[in-house]
């Protein structure tokens, strides 16, 4: 396998360290100096060097009995970094905390990067059960509250633009039909909620609400997720959930920036 | 002692004819929760690394349910039984696991309809029917990292054996050989669907925990028709 050529005006062995990194994030996690080689299509002297580098750097390191190597400790700093610096997750810390108590489930916090929404915070469901961390996880926006609550209220050409790209199933209850999907948009525009269904994970559901800032945009959006029996029941249970969630999202608004509700517009029937 | 007596008249008769009833069903939902009960903590290591670690205790949970209450039950026909166990399922192992591995097994159980025996061609047309309810639900195609990576080799496998002339004990056995190399296939795919998506390429290098499940599900159905050995 060799990596694509590099364009006009890059620098090669960056984009080379940088595909090792890419590399050793993936499941496999740790690999000999050959194997990393191989895989980019470069000399073994040269993954050395590039390894070295990256090594007195501390982004990667080798494990001193199999000599293989992994990602470095400097890389969860740069990572940390990355979550320090966004604004809507520092914001969010004590509205999803609330959130959390207030509905007893799960919170989660994402803003949309490319065709999926980045989970950039999450407070686990308050019942000392045995819960993993999503932060970094990266869901397909058609399929999670979240992304349909944010492109709801995204700029017309924008939410039309990713109406256009592939909608893949999740699964057996994925929105995939763009015409369907558009309708969903305009109904999330008019009740300021968006509602997940199973579509993203069987037997989980999600109501979330988007977060504006100062300009009216749509930056992220936050809401709740669980077990679909226990979060869309019939009845006054979801009514409840809905209502903290768009507290929430309206207070966290605030704090962005956002002006009065009437100033944002959302996706509306052609 | 009279029903050791009565089970092994009931592998004699399975042996001959080829054909089963619910007491072939009871053992191989008792194996099944043997299987996870055993495996509980690989399932949850497993499940831990790219999903939410609780698939090995949701499953021995709902397992060792449907075997309580399998226990309660007597004289419902092969096909009922397993529709009751299905429910317990969906309702008891919770999470994706639930649903899936419970609208499975209703699904064959509907197939089996209420007759009160059926030979192999019969389980391989439920075996089939529960595939289609788990792809139903999750859109899964081999390759995306799920149950179905396990299964539908199994079920190929199954199908293959008995066109050859093999019995359903030897369509079983195939079957499980077939699962477990899907199984171990997961490793090295990168997850499309489910929780383990969500980690992109993270995914890959990790055994699914849904697959593996499914490998013991095989293996305890083969031991079932090879009159519980």
């Amino acid at each position: 396998m060799t990596g694509p050529a590099p364009r006009k005006g890059m620098i090669q062995s960056v984009e080379r360290a940088s595909r090792i990194l890419k590399v050793l994030g993936t499941g496999t996690s740790r690999m000999g100096v050959t194997e990393i080689a191989d895989r980019l299509g470069l000399a073994k002297g040269t993954a050395y060097g590039l390894l070295r580098t990256l090594e007195a750097q501390e982004l990667v390191e080798q494990d001193p009995e199999t000599d293989k190597y992994r990602l470095g400790p400097a890389m969860l700093q740069l990572g940390n970094a990355f979550l320090d610096n966004h604004e809507l997750r520092a914001r969010s810390l004590l509205w999803a905390d609330s959130l959390a108590s207030r509905t007893g489930d799960a919170v989660r916090v994402g803003v949309l990067h490319g065709t999926n929404v980045l989970i950039v915070h999450h407070v686990f469901r308050p019942d000392n059960s045995v819960q993993i961390l999503e932060v970094g996880a990266s869901i397909p926006w058609h399929a999670c509250a979240l992304g349909k609550a944010i492109v709801a209220f995204l700029p017309e050409p924008s939410r039309r633009a990713l109406l256009g790209l592939e909608l893949a199933p999740l699964t057996g209850r994925t929105v995939t039909d763009p015409a369907v999907l558009e309708e969903v948009l305009v109904a999330v525009a008019a009740e300021g909620t968006a509602l997940e269904d199973e579509e993203a994970i069987v037997g989980e559901a999600e109501i979330a609400a988007p977060v504006f800032d100062d300009r009216g945009h749509s930056v992220g959006a936050i809401g709740v997720v669980g077990p679909v029996e226990r979060l869309l029941p019939e009845g006054r249970q979801a009514a409840a959930v809905i209502a903290a969630v768009r507290d929430t999202s309206r207070g966290l608004s605030r704090d962005m920036g956002a002006g009065r509700v009437g100033a944002r517009s959302g996706a509306t029937r052609r | 002692m009279v029903a050791a007596v009565t089970e092994r008249a009931d592998n004699a008769r399975e042996r001959v004819f080829d054909v089963y009833d619910a007491t072939m069903i009871r053992r191989w939902v008792r194996g099944s929760a043997d299987e996870v009960a055993a495996n509980r903590d690989f399932l949850t290591q497993l499940d831990a690394a790219i999903g939410d670690a609780d698939h090995g205790i949701n499953m021995d949970r709902g397992f060792s349910a449907a075997v309580t209450d399998l226990d309660a039950t007597s004289d419902l026909p092969a096909g009922e039984l397993l529709i009751r166990v299905g429910g317990t399922l969906i309702y008891r192992v919770g999470g994706a696991a639930g649903p899936l591995f419970g609208t499975c097994l209703r699904r064959a159980g509907e197939a089996l309809g209420d007759a009160e025996s059926f030979d192999a061609e019969g389980l391989w047309k439920a075996l089939r029917s529960g595939l289609d309810g788990i792809q139903g639900l999750g859109a899964a195609e081999e390759g995306d990292k799920t149950i179905v990576d396990a299964y539908a080799p199994a079920l190929v496998a199954f199908e293959r054996e008995l066109r050859g002339g093999g019995d359903g004990a030897s369509a079983s056995r195939k079957a499980a050989e077939a699962a477990r190399e899907g199984m171990r296939a997961t490793v090295p795919m990168q997850a499309r669907k489910g929780r383990a998506s969500y980690l992109g390429p993270r995914s890959v290098g990790h055994q699914d925990p849904g697959a593996t499940s499914t490998s013991y599900l095989f293996a305890a159905l083969a031991r079932s028709l090879d009159g519980g050995r």
